[in-house]
C-alpha cells in the first residue's frame, strides 16, 4: 500500500513539473487575424533621398493592428515606373520592404519624386510618404543596345518595302529605359521578314562581344513590347559564333543559337535567357548546332534581331529596348 | 476467369492437403443487405432523386491449412454480388486476407501477411474516438458490419508486414520477459516524390509475479533514404514506459497503472520544425469484489507537441463526403458526414494510419478528437462501474475534466468537461421471465470553454449525444429492437486550419446549431451467436444545415453469418 501512494506521489509530481506553456502559442493570433483594424504607425521611409549608383539603401516601416495582406507600391512621379512589395504580417520590416532601384512594372526608375503608397486587402485606408531618387539604379552588364540615339553605324539592317512600315529609333515617355526604343511596325504579306537588325561585335570595338566564356551564368536580356489587339508578332535573336576566330561566320561549320520570343502580350515585357538554354535551329525546329556544339559567348560575333510575322496576319508591331548580356543572374532593372 | 480458376485450384489444393492428413478449415462470413432509402428535405429539389434501393450479397471464403501443428497459412477471398446485376455483371472478386504465422524452434510466435496490431494506448492503437457511445440494437448491428469490413478487433489497426513475439520464462521467480517486434509497410514509393513508408518498433515488458508488470514500448513511422526524389525523410518516433502494479486483498483488488512517455517528430529538411514532447497517463483502479463496483481515477498530461501517428489516427477523416446521397437541393450542396453516415457507410473509415493530423468533427468529438493520446490536453477523470452478479443491471460512467496546455492563436486555453455513461437492465433476470429481454441507455454530454477578453477568442459548445434502445425477444429467438438515436451540438469554435506540414496557418469560426434524431425499430432473429437476420426501418431527421434540414428514411434487411 506504501508502494502505491509513493508512485501516486511520483506521478503527480511529474505531471506539475510540465514546463509552463502559457507563452507558447499555436498559429497565429486570432486578435491578429480577426480584430480590428487600426494603424499603430504612419508609412515612413528610412531616408528622404536615395542614390542608388553609390549603393545607398532605402526601406519602409509602418505598423497595424492585425495581421494584413499589404501592398507596397513605389511610384515614380515623372516615369510612371512601378515598384511593387506585397506581404503579410502586422508591420513593415527592413527585411521586406528594402529597396534597391528595381522596377517591377515598366519603365524603368529615373531621377525623379516617388510616392510610395500602402493598401491592404479588405481595409480602405492607404498610408502615403515621398522619397527623392537622386541617381536611379544602374544595371551592370554590356548593354547591346538602349536606343537613346539613331541605330548605331556599325549595325546592318534590312526593312522590307511593306505597307505603313516603320523600323526606327523613337523617343518618348513610353520607353521603358531612357527614352528611346526601336519601333518595328508594318504588313507585309509576301514574307514572313518584316525587318532586321546585325549587331555586329565591330560595333563595339573588338572581334567578339566582351563576355564571359561560362555559357551557364550569362544571360541575355532584353525589353519587348506586345501592342494592344496585336498578337502574330515574332521576334527571332541569332547568337553566331566565331569559333575559328577567323572574324567571319559560316554557317556549315560555326554554331549559332537561337531564341524565338512569340508576343502575345501587351505592353513591356523583360525576357531573359540563359546563354546555355539557347537553342541552334533549323527552319525553326530545334536541331544539332553546326559547329563544335560547345556554348561560347566569348566567341559571340553578331547578333542578329529578326521581326517576323506571318504574311496572311496582316499588321504586325512590336518594340524593344535595352538589350543587355548580365552576370550570374538575370536583369533585374 | 483467372479468379475462377484460382478459386478452382485453391479448393483443390485443399482436398488434396486435407486427403494427406492435413488439417483444412473453411473460416470467414456472409453477409446480405437490402436497403430502401427515401432522402427529402424542405426546400426545392428537382435534381436529387429521393428514392433509391440498393443491395448486395457477399461471401468471405477463408482456406485455413495447417500443414503441420505449428504453422497456420489463411487466404481469404471475397465474391461480392451487388443486387440488380445478373449473370455474373457486377460481381466482384477479391483477396480480403492473407497471412502465415507460427511458431519457430522452442517458442519464437511469427505472422507475415496482414496483421491486426496493437501495442498500447500511446504507440500502436485504433481508437474509436467518433462512435462516442457503445452501440445496442440497430446501431450494433451496423457498428458491426463497420469492424467486420474494417477489420476493427479491439484497437487493432489491419497492418501489412511482419511480427514476431517470444517470451524468456524464469521458472525459478515465475517472472517472465515479453518481447515483441514488428514491420509493417504504410506506403510505397511511387519513385518520384512518394517515400516508401515503414512502420516498426515493439516492446520489453517484464511481468513479475503477475502483479507487476514494467515495460518499453517503441514506435517509429519513417521514410526510407533514396527511395523517392528529394531527402526530405520524415520520422516519428514514440518512446515509452508502461507499468502496472496489482495487489489484491480479500475484498478489494486495486491496481496501479500508467504509461509515460514522449516524441519526436521531424523531417529531415525541415528541422527547425521538428517537434518533441512528452506525454504522463497514469491511473488507479480499484475493485470492490463483493458489490461488484470498481472506481478508477487518472491523470494525463498530453504535450502540446506530442505526436504518435500509430495512436492519433482516426478512423475518420471528416474532409471527405458521403458515399450516398453527397448533395442534395436544386444547389446540389453537399451534405457533411452526419452521425447517421458514422453508422450508415462503412467506406467512409480507413484502414490505414496517417502520418498527418485528421479532420474532426467537434460537435461529435472535442475534447478527445485523437482518442485518449490527443495532443494538448491535460487534466483527470473518474470512473464508476457497477456490474450486478446476477446480471440484472450493469452501468459504466465517466467523467473527464481536461484543459489545453497550450492555446491555439490566443494565450487562453480551452477547457472541457466529457460524460459518458451506459446503463444496460436486464428485467428478465429482475423478474425471473424466460425469455431475454433488455433496455439500455447511454449518454453522453460534452462541454468546450473558452474565455477570453476578446469576443473573438470565446468559445463556447455543448454537445449531448443520447441511445436508448429496447431488444425484447417475443418468440423464441425472434426479438423486437427499437433505438432512438439523438445528437444535438449548440455553440461556436474555431477550428486549427494546417497546413501540409501539421502547423497552424490559420483558423476557421464556425457555429454549430442542429440536432439530428434516429428512431428505428425491426425485429432480429438470432439462428446462433454468430447467425443473425434482421429487418428494420429507420426514420432519421437532421437539422445541422439550418437552411437545409433534411430526412433520411430507410428500410433494411440485414442477413449477417460468421463461420
Amino acid at each position: 500500500m506504501e508502494r502505491i501512494l509513493h508512485l501516486v506521489i511520483i506521478a503527480f509530481l511529474l505531471v506539475g513539473c510540465r514546463k509552463e506553456e502559457l507563452k507558447k502559442i499555436d498559429g497565429p493570433l486570432l486578435s491578429d487575424l480577426n480584430g480590428k483594424f487600426s494603424v499603430i504607425t504612419n508609412l515612413k521611409a528610412s531616408r528622404d533621398s536615395i542614390d542608388f549608383v553609390t549603393n545607398e539603401s532605402i526601406f519602409f516601416t509602418a505598423e497595424f493592428s492585425k495581421v494584413s495582406s499589404w501592398k507596397l507600391e513605389i511610384i515614380g512621379q515623372k516615369s510612371g515606373a512601378i515598384k511593387e512589395i506585397n506581404g503579410v504580417g502586422n508591420k513593415l520590416t527592413n527585411s521586406e520592404t528594402t529597396w534597391d532601384g528595381s522596377t517591377t512594372l515598366f519603365p524603368i526608375f529615373q531621377t525623379e519624386v516617388c510616392s510610395a503608397r500602402l493598401t491592404f486587402t479588405g481595409e480602405k485606408d492607404t498610408l502615403l510618404t515621398t522619397i527623392n531618387v537622386n541617381q536611379p539604379k544602374i544595371n551592370k552588364g554590356f548593354v547591346v543596345a538602349d536606343f537613346e540615339s539613331a541605330l548605331n553605324s556599325g549595325w546592318s539592317s534590312f526593312v522590307q518595302s511593306g505597307a505603313n512600315m516603320d523600323f526606327q529609333v523613337k523617343s518618348n515617355n513610353t520607353a521603358p529605359q531612357g527614352g528611346g526604343y526601336l519601333n518595328m511596325a508594318g504588313t507585309v504579306d509576301w514574307d514572313w521578314l518584316i525587318g532586321l537588325i546585325n549587331f555586329k561585335a565591330t560595333a563595339y570595338g573588338a572581334k567578339t562581344f566582351p563576355l564571359s566564356s561560362n555559357p551557364s551564368n550569362l544571360y541575355f536580356n532584353v525589353l519587348v513590347w506586345g501592342e494592344p489587339s496585336l498578337n502574330n508578332s515574332l521576334v527571332l535573336f541569332q547568337f553566331q559564333e566565331d569559333e575559328n576566330g577567323d572574324g567571319n561566320f559560316s554557317s556549315n561549320s560555326e554554331d549559332m543559337y537561337s531564341h524565338q520570343i512569340t508576343i502575345n502580350w501587351v505592353g513591356w515585357k523583360l525576357i531573359s535567357i540563359r546563354y546555355n538554354e539557347l537553342v541552334a535551329l533549323v527552319n525553326g525546329t530545334p536541331a544539332a548546332a553546326s559547329g563544335n556544339g560547345v556554348f561560347e559567348p566569348n566567341k559571340l560575333m553578331q547578333i542578329n534581331m529578326l521581326h517576323l510575322a506571318n504574311p496572311k496576319s496582316g499588321f504586325a508591331k512590336a518594340k524593344l529596348d535595352y538589350l543587355i548580356f548580365t552576370e550570374n543572374k538575370p536583369l533585374q532593372p | 476467369m483467372k479468379i475462377h480458376i484460382l478459386i478452382l485450384f485453391t479448393l483443390f489444393t485443399c482436398l488434396v492437403l486435407a486427403q494427406e492428413g492435413k488439417k483444412v478449415q473453411f473460416v470467414g462470413g456472409a453477409r446480405s443487405i437490402l436497403t430502401a432509402s427515401d432522402f427529402s428535405s424542405n426546400e426545392k429539389d428537382t435534381i436529387t432523386v429521393g428514392k433509391t434501393t440498393g443491395g448486395y450479397a457477399l461471401i468471405d471464403l477463408g482456406i485455413k491449412i495447417n500443414p503441420n501443428s505449428r504453422t497456420e497459412i489463411l487466404g481469404m477471398f471475397r465474391i461480392n454480388n451487388a443486387f440488380g446485376g445478373f449473370w455474373g455483371s457486377d460481381v466482384t472478386f477479391g483477396v480480403r486476407q492473407l497471412h502465415v504465422k507460427g511458431i519457430a524452434g522452442k517458442g519464437i510466435r511469427y505472422q507475415l501477411g496482414n496483421i491486426d496490431y496493437k501495442l498500447s494506448p500511446y504507440t500502436c492503437y485504433n481508437s474509436n474516438p467518433d462512435l462516442i457511445l457503445p452501440s445496442f440494437g440497430t446501431t450494433s448491428i451496423k457498428e458491426q458490419i463497420i469492424n467486420y469490413e474494417s477489420f476493427y478487433k479491439s484497437n487493432t489497426w489491419r497492418q501489412q508486414g511482419a511480427a514476431v513475439d517470444f517470451v524468456l520464462d524464469f521458472s525459478k521467480s515465475k517472472d517472465e520477459l515479453k518481447f515483441k517486434g514488428f514491420l509493417f509497410r504504410l506506403n510505397p514509393s511511387n519513385q518520384g516524390t512518394l517515400f516508401e513508408r515503414l512502420y516498426g518498433g515493439g516492446s520489453v515488458v517484464f511481468n513479475q509475479h503477475k502483479n507487476f508488470q514494467i515495460g518499453v514500448n517503441y514506435a517509429n513511422v519513417f521514410d526510407v533514404k533514396e527511395t523517392a526524389q528529394n531527402n526530405d525523410v520524415y520520422r516519428n518516433q514514440v518512446t515509452t514506459l508502461i507499468y502496472q502494479y496489482t495487489y489484491e486483498f480479500e475484498k478489494l483488488k486495486m491496481e496501479l497503472s500508467g504509461e509515460s512517455g514522449f516524441s519526436n517528430t521531424f523531417s529531415a529538411e525541415q528541422k527547425n520544425a521538428q517537434l518533441n514532447d512528452y506525454f504522463i497517463h497514469f491511473k488507479g483502479n480499484t475493485m470492490f469484489k463483493k458489490t461488484g463496483v470498481s472506481l478508477e481515477a487518472g491523470c494525463m498530461d498530453n504535450g502540446a507537441d506530442f505526436r504518435s501517428a500509430g495512436a492519433q489516427s482516426k478512423r475518420i477523416d471528416f474532409n471527405q463526403q458521403n458515399s450516398s446521397y453527397q448533395r442534395f437541393t436544386n444547389s446540389q450542396i453537399v451534405r457533411p458526414i452526419s452521425y447517421y453516415d458514422l453508422y450508415n457507410d462503412p467506406t467512409l473509415y480507413s484502414m490505414q494510419f496517417s502520418t498527418k493530423l485528421m479532420d474532426y468533427n467537434p460537435a461529435i468529438n472535442n475534447v478527445l478528437p485523437y482518442g485518449i493520446a490527443t495532443f494538448n490536453r491535460r487534466g483527470a477523470y473518474f470512473s464508476v462501474n457497477y456490474s450486478d452478479k446476477k446480471e440484472r443491471i450493469s452501468t459504466q460512467l465517466k467523467y473527464y475534466r481536461l484543459g489545453e496546455i497550450r492555446g491555439q492563436g490566443t494565450p487562453s486555453l480551452r477547457k472541457f468537461d466529457y460524460f459518458i455513461g451506459s446503463v444496460n437492465f436486464n428485467p428478465s433476470a429482475v423478474f425471473h421471465w424466460k425469455k431475454s429481454h433488455t433496455i439500455f441507455l447511454a449518454m453522453g454530454y460534452q462541454y468546450t470553454n473558452r474565455m477570453s477578453k476578446l469576443a473573438l477568442e470565446s468559445i463556447g459548445l455543448e454537445s449531448y449525444t443520447l441511445n436508448f434502445g429496447v431488444s425484447f425477444e417475443m418468440l423464441d429467438k425472434l426479438y423486437f429492437i427499437g433505438n432512438t438515436f439523438w445528437f444535438k451540438s449548440n455553440g461556436n469554435e474555431i477550428l486549427p486550419i494546417r497546413d501540409a506540414k501539421g502547423t497552424i496557418i490559420n483558423f476557421q469560426s464556425t457555429k454549430i446549431a442542429g440536432s439530428e434524431n434516429c428512431l428505428s425499430g425491426g425485429l432480429k432473429f438470432e439462428f446462433s451467436k454468430d447467425v443473425y437476420l434482421s429487418v428494420f426501418y429507420e426514420h432519421n431527421t437532421n437539422s445541422f444545415m439550418a437552411l437545409n434540414p433534411y430526412q433520411f428514411n430507410q428500410f433494411q434487411v440485414v442477413y449477417f453469418m460468421k463461420f
